[in-house]
């Protein structure tokens, strides 16, 4: 019996040895191999006092395993201090990162190869950059599914999602333990951690079980889209402002019916749209705002002082779908909007279709998208449009805010493979000296810095200056890793232009509009999981809206207590009392 | 008994004069056929050469003014930095790609045309089988990875090598010529590749062409996989550079310092699918001339 | 295509007379003979053989995760099976009937509008005399196949819009309403078959070309001295002579009958249409791709392999009747 004790001791001894140095030692594998040693010694010494036979030879294997002991002690040390000289002179030995990101400008294409930040970060970095650009929405999530699908996620990368449900695609990856968390990059990147990641909210949405998996990046300007009218038409036309649903239909209607643009040809729309978002879409938050359910972002209401449920289940709901039914049967919606993208959407506005319209601020009034409209109506004026008054008995709305940006992650292999540390000196690297050279080129080069500190490119030949096309492949990781959008940011990025007929164009005056209007916070629908059947569930939802607003089905009270029995029929009781749920475990309904 | 292989041009010119009416009908109905094709074919002709203010001022046009035309699509993208490399990806992956797609197709389907071939049934079935099961996306980017081809052209290539369609209809071309040719070589001494190469292939020139063609479209068309494999930028073929730029209209919400501001989406896009039709059609008139010779046919003469 | 007579023992599909009568013995000694005459051929498809193996069974085993709980760190193999849960949910979906049935009219249309069409064209190309113009045709015809479904709803959008599209302008010019032609359930589904028709029929025509320059011109020559007349010789030769390759085509469509065509119908429709043209690839790509339910995703494309299977099987033993033509 004890013999029997004894030889399991060596064995367990031997294994442990023998493990220690084939694995890379470090404290704990010691600490262990030192508490198993002394086991091991202590029954040594029990086999000695029964006076065992195989002494001598235990002996020998204790020797044996003492001096392993102590190389893999040596070993560890050894291990430090190149983990010590790394950090001094790290270029001795760069480490590979994959790094998949979406482009800023994808039609510009990739960095050359002789970049000179790709220099820097490998020589002072340590870090051997392999930037892929992958592609926006579906084909690049399809690809980050297809690598997640076969272990193959890249080292570091920004989370992909063609329904914008980032964060469900985050928690998936999680769920599958693809990912690693970062709260060790956090730590090692204390101003990139001040300037990006400094909303505890929003970092908090990518924690789980105690732990940070998703590094989310300020987000996109807030409130940045809203209505614009054709001023000019309305002055055509000797109309005002409309005000109310009731303005906005007579105004729609005369800009369909009495040439507002005096052409003499009846071609003319009120209302220009396409569907984007949940349901019928998001761009007509503003007429669904009126009624105090705008649900193109969230079809859940977060209205405070409001039941937690689906914006449908409130009766206004149904009186805002007269209303878009009254508006369709007026025929002042442009009649292709079911159908269109976002692309045929501007180019329509760029050829005067339509006079009313949701934009986002940036790409109604940046000179390179409002340029060919301003050639061809070059006396024509967007003004933005106050939220329309209350049609029910509350608050009216412009629109919802979620909050969404983008996100970024680490793999799990990554981290295994010990490039976190590495990942997060060039992170805060971007975040600090790199900051310029990644978001603008270099000083004096591509861009000058006035003397109240803002970004201009006066002194710099044309083709060098930071926002020309030739420089547009040399900061494409501005919106993914650079800009936290601060006023140099955004008065760089936003720049006022003289239009063709002498006036001032200023894009951040509508920006600074829009984001006056009254917005539903529905930040908290960041974290609403799709139902299982969310392909049926989507497509009932906003299929129903849709009929009923063309005309494909009567809406009255019956067909709309049909739609809604339907909606429960998918499952909407549940989903909804999920999403309660998740919101309330996320902290965020109030 | 000799074997004669003999081209025969075609006769019908000769034989048909006479039946007028017959011809001119025929004729009606093709230029009807044509008219159908080319009107709407010439509006994407036609968008790629509209200009930027013509197009604003009242959408694209029936007709071009003659002066009123420009090539600034066309320039916008053959001028990209990475035109010139996505041109040679695309060209390597496409002819790399039908070399090696009519080499394994070829002798497969050479093989499942012969009748006595012992084994041949089970093999059909089993080709069959691959041909109606498809696994999708993940089962064959595993495999993909398996063997670790990502990031190079193999990935694109290897695939879609083999297209079971393409495959039966040459096998059953195969089984159309006539077997007393083949037989005759055999008796003559021939082993099967001689047979192949000096009876078969010559004879098939047409189906060869034309699954080649059907390939080469394949393979120059081919976005999804490369956008799935290949990681380095600098391996994308044009399909995907093309689209990269054309997605930035849709995608774009930061519409900041766009690179295109002296065109429109529409004309880039028919201008993309005119740049990308451009090698095939030069290709074609030239496979075509194989298809209008009256290419076979021989015949067993005694 | 060679010199090829249709009476039915020589179709091409078939396999010879079998040899059941004769004994055990002899038949193995045949068939040990038969193979080692023809071990030359089985060298020569060695190489696709397994590329075969590889590239196509290799991702048939993976399509096992349609019956499993895939998770990628466990693998394929080691991933729990869950049996037919997935082929359930899809079966369960809420629209199932639906997908089916616009896949099946959608495919079905194509095929049964789409291959005459092609073959009436391929055809008249092949009769005409006028030489020159047959070549001007036949090259402009086969262009739109390289129209991708992106431009082809930029196309169809010019043509068919209701506010400034031109058959629309038309119909005003006859004082009729303009008609949503992609936004109308009744409509939509005619735009897509007759887009695809527009698009293909000229590229799958090349095929049935190609088979008709394969025609022995002797059978003409004899024809006309026989004093057939054109319909007669385009019924009793033209006609068998591609036969063979429509049988073929015929039978690889039906096999894929649960395909409409993804491309086109996820570019051209949109949601007041999903009523008559959400398919069963829209709905994998909205719940399966984007939703990572790879399994899913796999088991609806094993689902259309068995349906496939089954209707192939099935229209090879009727064509094997009606047309004397199989395809094994």
């Amino acid at each position: 019996m004890k013999r029997n004790f004894t030889i399991l001791a060596i064995v367990m001894l031997f294994t442990l040895v023998l493990t220690a140095c084939g694995a890379s030692p470090d404290d704990t594998a010691i600490a262990d191999l030192q508490s198993q040693l002394d086991a091991a010694q202590s029954a040594l010494e029990e086999a000695e006092a029964a006076g065992d036979a195989d002494l001598a030879a235990l002996e020998a294997e204790l020797e044996a395993a003492e001096a392993a002991l102590e190389e893999a002690e040596a070993e560890a040390a050894e291990a430090e201090a190149e983990a010590e000289a790394a950090a001094t002179a790290i270029a001795a030995q760069p480490i590979v990162v994959d790094m998949w990101l979406q482009a800023t400008v994808t039609e510009a294409g990739p960095p050359p190869d002789d970049w000179i930040a790709y220099q820097i970060i490998e020589e002072e970095l340590g870090v051997i950059l392999n930037y892929t650009i992958i592609p926006p929405s579906a084909d690049g999530e399809a690809k980050l599914n297809a690598a997640a699908a076969a272990n193959e996620l890249p080292d570091f990368f920004q989370i992909t999602s063609a329904t914008n449900d980032t964060r469900g695609v985050l928690l998936r990856y999680y769920e599958l333990g693809l990912l690693a968390p970062v709260d060790d990059l956090m730590a090692a990147m204390p101003e990139r951690v001040e300037k990006h990641y400094n909303d505890a909210n929003r970092n908090a949405l990518y924690t789980f079980d105690g732990q940070q998996y998703g590094l989310p990046e300020p987000p996109a300007i807030p409130y940045r889209e809203g209505v614009v009218i054709r001023q000019d038409w309305l002055d055509n036309l000797g109309l005002e402002q409309p005000t109310t649903l009731e303005e906005l239909y007579d105004v729609a209607v005369a800009f369909t019916t009495q040439d507002p643009d005096g052409n003499g040809v009846d071609d003319t729309y009120g209302i220009g749209a396409f569907v984007e978002g949940n349901g019928i879409g998001r761009r007509f938050d503003y007429i669904l705002g009126a009624y105090g359910v705008p649900s193109g972002r969230s079809i859940f209401d977060f209205r405070p002082g409001h039941e937690f449920q689906m914006y449908v289940r409130n009766p206004e709901y149904y009186d805002a779908m007269e209303y878009m039914v009254m508006l369709n049967e007026a025929g002042v919606i442009d009649p292709d909007w079911p159908t269109l993208s976002k692309d045929e959407f501007r180019a329509r506005w760029k050829q005067g279709l339509f006079g009313i319209m949701w934009e986002d601020f940036a790409a109604l009034t940046n000179k390179s998208n409002y340029t060919p409209f301003d050639e061809n109506f070059p006396d024509a004026q967007w003004s933005p449009l106050a939220t329309l008054a209350p049609a029910y008995d509350g608050e009216s709305y412009y629109n919802s805010y979620d909050g969404r940006g983008q996100v970024f992650a680490m793999s799990a292999a990554a981290a295994e493979e010990g490039k976190g540390p590495r990942i997060a000196a060039m992170l805060e690297w971007m975040a600090t000296d790199g900051y310029f050279l990644l978001g603008f080129g270099e000083e004096g080069v591509n861009f000058n810095i006035t003397e109240d500190g803002f970004i201009t490119t006066e002194g710099i030949a044309e083709a060098d200056a930071y926002n020309s096309p030739e420089r547009q492949p040399y900061t494409q990781m501005r919106n993914q890793l650079i800009y936290y959008n601060t006023k140099l940011e955004i008065s760089a990025r936003y720049p006022t232009w003289e239009r063709i007929n002498g006036e001032t164009m200023y894009p951040l005056d509508y920006l600074y509009f829009f984001q006056e209007q009254p917005h539903v916070d529905a930040v908290g629908s960041q974290v609403i999981l799709p139902p299982d059947n969310a392909a049926d569930f989507d497509r009932y939802y906003a299929e129903g809206q849709l009929q009923f607003i063309l005309g494909q089905k009567e809406l009255n009270e019956d067909t709309w207590a049909e739609y809604l029995a339907g909606l429960d029929g998918l499952g909407a009781v549940e989903y909804e009392a999920n999403a309660e749920q998740e919101v309330r475990d996320a902290g965020l309904l109030k | 008994m000799t074997t004669k292989t003999k081209v025969v041009r075609s006769g019908r010119k000769t034989s048909r004069r006479e039946d007028r009416p017959y011809q001119i009908a025929l004729a009606f109905f093709l230029f009807i056929v044509l008219m159908i094709i080319v009107i709407p074919f010439w509006r994407v002709v036609v968008t790629s050469l509209t200009p930027l203010n013509t197009y604003i001022q009242g959408g694209v046009p029936y007709f071009l003014p003659l002066r009123d035309w420009t090539v600034e699509a066309y320039k916008q993208l053959m001028t990209h930095p990475q035109f010139g490399k996505a041109l040679t990806n695309s060209t390597i992956i496409t002819i790399g790609g039908t070399a090696i797609s009519l080499f394994l197709t070829v002798p497969l389907a050479y093989g499942l045309s012969i009748s006595t071939l012992p084994g041949r049934r089970i093999i059909l079935m089993l080709i069959l089988f691959t041909f109606l099961f498809n696994p999708g996306l993940v089962p064959a980017y595993l495999m993909v990875t398996t063997l670790d081809l990502q990031n190079s052209f193999w990935a694109v290539i290897l695939p879609p090598a083999v297209s079971v369609y393409n495959t039966l209809v040459m096998m059953s071309f195969f089984e159309g010529l006539p077997e007393e040719l083949m037989d005759a070589a055999r008796i003559d001494g021939a082993n099967e590749l001689q047979v192949l190469f000096r009876v078969v292939l010559p004879l098939s020139k047409p189906i060869i062409l034309t699954i080649g063609l059907f390939y080469a479209v394949f393979f120059w068309n081919e976005f999804f996989t490369p956008i799935l494999y290949l990681n380095d930028n600098d391996l994308i073929p044009l399909p995907v550079l093309l689209r990269n730029i054309l997605i930035s209209a849709s995608f774009n919400e930061f519409v900041e310092f766009n690179a295109f501001s002296s065109t429109f989406i529409e004309a880039l896009k028919s201008a993309a699918v005119l740049i990308t039709m451009l090698p095939m059609l030069i290709v074609y008139p030239w496979i075509q001339r194989y298809f209008t010779k009256g290419t076979l046919v021989g015949g067993v003469k005694e | 295509m060679g010199v090829k007579e249709t009476s039915s023992d020589s179709t091409p599909f078939n396999i010879p007379a079998e040899r059941k009568s004769l004994p055990l013995s002899t038949r193995l000694s045949n068939l040990l003979r038969s193979i080692k005459r023809h071990r030359g051929i089985y060298l020569l498809m060695l190489p696709p053989l397994i590329y075969f193996l590889i590239f196509k069974y290799g991702p048939l085993w993976n399509a096992q995760i349609a019956f499993k709980d895939f998770k990628p760190l466990l693998g394929v193999w080691g991933s729990p099976w869950i049996g037919f849960e997935n082929f359930k949910s899809f079966i369960n979906s809420f629209y199932f009937t639906d997908l089916i049935l616009n896949t099946v009219i959608f495919s079905t249309a194509k095929l049964v509008l789409g291959l005459p069409i092609a073959v009436i064209l391929a055809i008249a190309l092949h009769e005409t005399v006028f030489v020159r113009f047959r070549t001007v045709v036949q090259t402009i015809v086969y262009l739109p196949h390289f129209l991708s479904w992106v431009i082809m709803f930029g196309v169809l959008l010019m043509l068919l819009s209701p506010g400034n599209g031109l058959i629309n302008q038309v119909l005003e010019e006859f004082g009729l309403e303009p008609i949503g032609f992609l936004t109308s359930p009744k409509w939509f589904r005619s735009v897509v078959v007759s887009s695809y028709i527009w698009k293909e029929t000229g590229w799958s025509t090349i095929l049935y070309l190609a088979a008709l320059l394969g025609i022995n011109p002797h059978l003409y020559e004899a024809a006309k001295v026989d004093g057939a007349s054109n319909l007669q010789r385009i019924w009793h030769i033209s006609i068998p002579g591609i036969l063979p390759v429509i049988v073929l085509v015929t039978l690889l469509r039906l096999g894929n009958i649960l395909d409409a065509g993804f491309n086109q119908v996820f570019m051209l429709y949109s949601i007041p249409v999903y009523s008559v043209g959400d398919v069963i690839d829209t709905w994998v790509y909205r719940q399966g791709i984007l939703q990572f339910e790879f399994s899913l995703a796999t088991a609806v494309g094993l689902f259309k392999g068995v349906i496939g299977l089954a209707l192939i099987l099935t229209a090879n033993q009727v064509a094997k009747r009606v047309a004397k033509q199989s395809l094994f």
